[in-house]
């Protein structure tokens, strides 16, 4: 949108014609017998010339810069890049980067999670015929990125870290339930707390009395509504009710403990994917063509404030030399 | 000689200088034969000027009253002359080949010598200069003081706007009560015109008219330079250009008219002298002066 301002170019031409010099009679020779010749017009007006060129030169300079700062320009200025996500392997880096010729190019280190959405920001800031390569454990984005330009990605899956998952159960069935935390594979270890404590990220609370108030937990699985009056009131899906409480969020199902293997599973699936979140999963190595209609987004302003110094020393010589003209 | 002469006019502020050399060069060639006699006819004493001659200085009277009285004579002529010059912004006209010559210079310079002239042959004489839309007028006297006042008038002269209109003009024709000699200088681009009807008039009054139409070689050689741009100072309607094209054009449009201004001075028997101000002052007084069919 803010490129739209270039349109308001055409402005310069004010200053230009101000200073376009007028045809002065005074610059004519007086001759008493004129009047013995036809009138005619002299040739030599049709000469263009310029009042103080210094100050018109000062002037449209001052509106051109003017113009720009409206218009906030991005001057690409960055050749090949290889962006590298933080964490990768720097030998391995060397290698992709040695393989694809980019060995002498510019390094930018970023947080893996934030590498394609920066580069699609800066998209602009790149040189027609720089390349752009991206390497490290890039996650999987949830919708495929469109770049204007060519972008490779390069990756490799670092091993996953090892995550503890505290569970608290407070359950005549203990053993049930320990059997179905058993089951949990993946990177995840599921650990049973004794007593309920800050890293306490699930309770299961499978009793007919009601806990201690000051008991809090990120999830409760509760077997027995009748101890949480927020479930009275609770949405349900597929069997599965879900309320928000002070002491945390509370899911409730009729048929808890999980009776067989498919059910435990199920619930633990859901465990992760509605309130953990989607598991971390490395992008497929692959290349971006240039999409034509992705465009990036609106400059955030990077030579602004370069711009407005220029625009401000501009107008002080401006204003100067006209005061010196005129008096 | 000439060119000294139309030199100095270029390059001097003083008239008198000026009006010295010309009437040096001119000899005595012209003088009138009314010239009277220092002491023919004794009329009165009155007290020395600067510029009296030493010879009318009564040196008897100067050793008894310790002061210098000249003896003035009686008149015999009861003559006028009276100068006209033209200074409409038109006679800022310059030379384009003598550097600082314009026609009011020579027009000035000349009416100063006849002024000198008529001083020394005992006439009045008086100045009417025109210039601006108005008439400044200095009475005929005699004596070389009013010789000073004249020719301070004259210098004083800029040129400057219109001609006074014929109304403003014959208003002021009242000095020519007495036979004079009047002596007009102008560029006479404006004919007819007030001028040119006054001086008619005045001709027709039985005055002994005489004009002096100033030029420039340019004018009569129409060879300006084509690369500038020219205006009329009399008129401010556009600008004009000069060139080869326009030359032929230049030299039939200033004829024709010249030849009316003498056709129609020849008729009101008004002898009109033209001379280009390049010319040297002094052939040029001469032919001013020279009386007609002589």
């Amino acid at each position: 949108m803010n490129t739209l301002w270039w349109l308001a170019l055409p402005v310069l031409l004010l200053p230009v014609w101000w200073h376009r010099k007028k045809r002065v009679q005074k610059q004519a020779a007086p001759m008493a017998t004129a009047r013995f010749l036809p009138r005619t017009e002299p040739r030599q007006t049709r000469i263009w010339r310029w009042s103080d060129p210094l100050l018109l030169l000062l002037r449209c300079l001052l509106l051109a810069v003017l113009i720009a700062w409206l218009a906030d320009p991005v001057y690409p200025w960055r050749g090949d890049t290889v962006v590298v996500t933080q964490g990768a392997d720097p030998a391995w880096v060397e290698r992709e980067a040695a393989q694809a010729g980019l060995a002498n190019a510019e390094r930018v280190t970023l947080p893996a999670a934030q590498a394609l959405g920066w580069v699609h920001t800066h998209e602009r800031e790149w040189r027609s015929d720089a390349r752009l390569l991206v390497l490290g454990d890039v996650p999987m984005p949830a919708a495929r990125p469109a770049f204007g330009r060519a972008v490779e990605v390069r990756t490799q899956a670092a091993a996953p870290a090892r995550i503890e998952r505290h569970v608290h159960i407070a359950s005549e069935r203990a053993a049930e339930w320990r059997r179905m935390f058993a089951a949990q594979g993946g990177p995840e270890t599921v650990i049973v707390d004794d007593t309920p404590g800050a890293a306490t990220s699930l309770i299961v609370w499978d009793r007919a009395e009601a806990p201690p108030a000051a008991l809090r937990a990120p999830l409760w699985w509760v077997t027995q509504p009748s101890a949480f009056p927020e479930l009275a009131k609770a949405r349900a899906l597929d069997g599965l009710r879900y309320a928000d409480s002070a002491r945390g969020r509370l899911w409730h199902h009729a048929d808890w403990p999980p009776r067989d293997a498919q059910a435990a599973r199920a619930l633990l699936d859901d465990w992760q994917q509605l309130h953990l979140g989607p598991r971390h999963f490395t992008l497929a190595p692959q290349t971006f063509a240039a999409v034509d209609g992705a465009d990036a987004p609106e400059p955030s302003g990077a030579l602004r404030g370069v711009l407005l110094a220029v625009l401000v020393a501009l107008f002080v010589l401006e204003r100067s030399l006209t005061h010196a003209r005129r008096r | 000689m000439s060119l000294a002469n139309t030199a100095l006019i270029a390059h001097t502020r003083k008239l008198d200088l000026v009006i010295r050399h010309v009437l040096t060069g001119l000899g005595h060639g012209i003088h009138a034969g009314r010239e009277r006699g220092a002491g023919v006819e004794f009329s009165e004493y009155r007290a020395y000027v600067p510029g009296d001659e030493w010879r009318r200085v009564d040196w008897k009277l100067a050793g008894r009253a310790d002061r210098y009285f000249v003896r003035e004579a009686e008149r015999d002529s009861h003559v006028a002359v009276w100068l006209v010059l033209d200074a409409s912004a038109s006679m800022a006209e310059p030379s384009r080949s003598v550097e600082g010559l314009d026609k009011l210079a020579y027009a000035r310079a000349l009416l100063g010598c006849v002024a000198a002239i008529a001083q020394r042959q005992g006439d009045a004489f008086g100045l009417v200069v025109l210039g601006g839309g108005k008439v400044a007028f200095t009475p005929a006297l005699r004596g070389p003081r009013h010789l000073q006042r004249v020719l301070s008038q004259l210098q004083r002269a800029v040129p400057e706007g219109d001609l006074p209109d014929t109304e403003t003009l014959k208003a002021s024709l009242h000095f020519a009560q007495s036979p004079s000699a009047i002596y007009a200088a102008s560029d006479l681009l404006d004919w007819p015109s007030p001028l040119s009807v006054a001086l008619t008039r005045l001709r027709q009054m039985r005055h002994d008219v005489r004009v002096l139409g100033l030029q420039t070689q340019a004018e009569v050689d129409a060879s300006f330079s084509s690369d500038l741009a020219y205006r009329d100072p009399e008129r401010e309607e556009g600008v004009f250009r000069f060139g080869a094209d326009l030359k032929e054009g230049y030299r039939r449009n200033r004829e024709q008219h010249f030849s009316g201004v003498t056709a129609q001075c020849r008729k009101n028997d008004m002898p009109l002298t033209l001379a280009a101000i390049e010319q040297s002052p002094i052939e040029v007084l001469r032919r001013w002066l020279r009386r007609p069919g002589r």
